[in-house]
């Protein structure tokens, strides 16, 4: 304490008095925020450093692809479901062709159902490599990121051989997928997660064990099991409430009724059920029964044809579906309503990341800021998919 | 301080609020052991990156990575195997590519593609405006003659948008043919 | 299971009108009386034997006469999925018909209610934040409507301006028909001209 004409002062120099009552201070957080993950803009009252409210504002990303959808053949969406989350591209054009062939009832074949399986968990595997990558940056740690962008490079090659892209492949069409895969890159994607597994060891020890960032992250930004079911999350975000729900366990598609694998969930090992490292130590184990169930499928895979029997004109029959998969950040679900025509009458698109930011009112009142910067980033959120 | 330390309760939801324990001096030395060893540990790991793991990234102008063969890159349309059959138009869901035909005259010479299919229409044009091309390759799984396809050309930034537009029928686009076609 | 639910809410809502609706391709929905929304959703919510702990998605569809808006319910317990489904009779083009809101008993219902009301033109009475969501606050019309005309400007930004249009490929068509003297059955086209 010092003091200035005899009275005494705070740390800043300014008069202490019991009777100041200060206005909350606006602060935007975002679009061009780096711990944002892309376009979200959150206006925060804060009280100092706590906040008060939490509001964010959405639609800087917005392109109503459901808008476009209804004016596009069925083999012509699958390239723009890519776009919505371009991080998970594989799942999301999975769940896509799921919902049509469903109305459809085509038959996939059985090669072409081991490849997309196969896909979808390399590509949630890439995904939650993103996640920590980028969650190490808002929090000050650098390092992880380069080793998971080089971890996340080799499987981005292996994509580009099979689809021909980097990030949206376009490569699960309707009715099976689009190129074969060769013996070749099944050996690669073999080597590839052995190595994997032995170095996600190392990569969790560098980050997840760490002191500081278990100081960062234990206790901050708690999701509750009754506020998930309020919010409707989904995925890891649920999960790491502790609750057990996983769509590829509970209401299987594709082949996963076939394959042996855990259900993660978190167990608040540092802190608080449902706190930031619960949700982080879900997705990093998630990593680990991706491998479980691709060394499964790579065992398993059988030759054969890779595209069932779909009409050359698509007419999808009169009705309505609604299709949930689990994607890396959650379930996404396509409500398809269609008229019989060659494009769907309606499209809407159920993103897990649009639910989970509805969340961040709720969570970020009474953190510091600096918290909530670890909170946003535990969601994990992709603006492409929250906007769509 | 007391005046304008801010009372977290008045934001704090009762599910955000946890409490902490209490620090002794035991866990204080404890955690500082932790933080050390722990980014020690982190550290190692770093290390050894520097000593032992050759770079994974390359120097890209002076070294150009080779793409695998099916990467959907540059689109080209060879137009002398074209048969102005507009499926790749129709298949285009950005409908960025602009194909316009004529009917041939009977009395002129007969025309085949390479695979043997006969031309039926005069190509007047077959533009491509590739700042609209989102790269899904649709257009090319569609062709009947294999004529367009992907090329692993990836270097071909340019500085307005309308060089972006590809007219497949002038003669320097022809001529790429043989520089870049598969 | 659809059939449990509509006799479930017959029986705990009197003017529900609940009807279970299956279907042959896809999936089925029960569909109940507008008025009877809020105390359905609730009922759900509430009962051990379903036990509709999530709202998964608001979807409107828009039909010439009606909005049709579509509450996906899930019941992470159970393990069970339900569409409930409202028509809203829309007496005009441009009417905004109106539902109760469900805020109270999901709270994930805040944005999905604001996204259906932003895309689809549904007003949700009792809702606590009735703003767009996507779209900018002052724009006009409803998106996903199917009769929706983009606005000339906003804030003095043209959308769609002449300029960016790429006419020059566009009216090609136009110049190869004059060319063969008006004769449109000659030319082959995948653009005529105009949009």
């Amino acid at each position: 304490m010092s003091s200035i004409d005899g009275k005494e002062t705070g740390n800043f120099g300014q008069p202490v008095s019991e009777k100041i009552k200060s206005d909350l201070l606006t602060l935007n957080m975002g679009p061009q925020h780096p711990a944002t993950h892309g376009v979200l803009r959150v206006e925060i009252k804060t009280d100092s450093e706590i906040v008060a409210e939490a509001i964010p504002h959405l639609g800087y990303l917005h392109r109503c692809f459901e808008k476009h959808a209804e004016n596009l053949d069925y083999r012509g969406i699958v390239p723009f479901t890519d776009r919505m989350d371009y991080l998970g591209a594989m799942a999301m054009e999975w769940g896509y062709c799921l919902t049509v062939e469903k109305m459809l009832g085509t038959e996939i074949p059985r090669r072409a159902q081991y490849i997309r399986t196969i896909c979808a968990e390399l590509q949630r595997i890439a995904s939650h490599f993103v996640y920590a990558g980028t969650y190490g940056i808002d929090l000050g740690a650098f390092s992880l990121f380069l080793y998971l962008m080089e971890e996340r490079e080799k499987i981005l090659r292996l994509f580009e051989e099979m689809s021909g892209a980097r990030m949206l492949y376009n490569y699960i069409w309707l009715g099976g997928v689009w190129n074969d895969i060769t013996d070749d890159q099944l050996k690669r994607i073999s080597k590839f997660v052995d190595e994997l597994q032995e170095n996600m060891k190392t990569y969790h020890s560098l980050f997840g064990e760490n002191k500081i960032l278990i100081e960062r992250l234990a206790n901050v930004g708690v999701i509750t099991e009754e506020t998930a079911y309020q919010y409707g999350a989904t995925g890891p975000v649920l999960r790491g409430s502790g609750i057990k729900w996983d769509l590829r366990k509970d209401r299987p598609y594709g082949i996963y009724d076939e394959l042996d694998f855990d259900v993660c969930v978190g167990e608040g090992l540092k802190g608080t059920v449902g706190d930031c490292w619960d949700r982080y130590h879900v997705r990093i184990k998630e990593v680990d029964e991706s491998i479980k169930i691709i060394r499964q499928c790579l065992d398993g895979i059988e030759e054969g044809p890779i595209m069932g029997k779909v009409p050359k004109v698509l007419k999808v029959p009169e009705g309505e579906i609604y299709m949930r998969t689990e994607c890396p950040r959650g379930e996404l679900g396509y409500h398809l309503v269609s008229d019989g025509g060659k494009t769907p009458y309606r499209l809407k698109v159920k993103s897990s990341c649009f639910t989970h930011v509805s969340m961040l009112p709720d969570l970020a009142p009474g953190q510091m800021v600096a918290d909530l910067v670890a909170t946003i980033g535990s969601i994990d959120i992709v603006l492409g998919e929250v906007d769509r | 301080m007391s005046g304008i330390t801010p009372d977290i309760s008045n934001y704090a939801s009762k599910d955000t609020m946890i409490h902490q324990e209490e620090l002794t001096f035991g866990k204080w030395c404890r955690n500082i052991w932790d933080a050390v060893s722990t980014c020690f540990k982190g550290l190692m790991i770093t290390g050894r990156y520097i000593v032992a793991v050759k770079p994974v990234t390359i120097e890209y102008p002076e070294v150009r990575e080779e793409l695998p063969t099916n990467s959907r890159s540059r689109l080209f349309n060879d137009v002398d195997n074209c048969i102005s059959c507009l499926q790749c138009a129709a298949a285009c869901p950005v409908d960025c590519i602009y194909i316009t035909a004529v009917r041939r005259d009977k009395e002129a010479p007969k025309l085949k593609t390479d695979d043997g299919t006969p031309i039926k229409l005069d190509l007047r044009q077959y533009t491509i405006d590739t700042a609209l091309c989102c790269y899904c390759g649709l257009c090319t799984t569609v062709c009947p003659t294999q004529c367009l396809t992907h090329t692993t050309d990836y270097e071909y930034a340019q500085y307005t948008l309308s060089e972006m537009k590809y007219d497949y029928l002038a003669e320097d686009i022809r001529a790429w043919k043989h520089r870049i076609v598969k | 299971m659809l059939n449990e639910i509509a006799n479930f809410l017959s029986s705990q809502v009197s003017n529900s009108n609940a009807a279970a609706h299956e279907a042959e391709v896809g999936s089925g929905h029960v569909l109940v009386a507008p008025e009877s929304l809020y105390a359905c959703c609730k009922a759900l919510k509430e009962s051990d034997e379903f036990d509709m702990n999530v709202l998964e998605v608001v979807s409107g569809v828009d039909y010439s006469d009606r909005i049709e808006v579509n509450y996906m319910i899930a019941s992470f317990t159970k393990g069970s999925e339900l569409i409930l489904k409202v028509k809203l009779p829309k007496e005009s083009a441009d009417a905004v018909p109106e539902v109760d809101s469900v805020v109270s008993i999901w709270k994930s219902a805040n944005f999905l209610e604001r996204e259906c009301y932003d895309m689809n033109g549904v007003r949700f009475r009792n809702h606590p934040d009735p703003r767009r969501i996507l779209t900018p606050d002052d724009w006009e019309g409803y998106p996903l409507r199917k009769d929706y005309k983009t606005q000339k400007e906003w804030h003095g930004m043209e959308i769609d301006p002449e300029h960016k249009v790429n006419s020059a490929d566009h009216n090609f068509f136009k110049k190869v028909v004059e060319e063969m003297q008006g004769d449109e059955k000659k030319v082959a086209y995948s653009w005529k001209g105009e949009e």
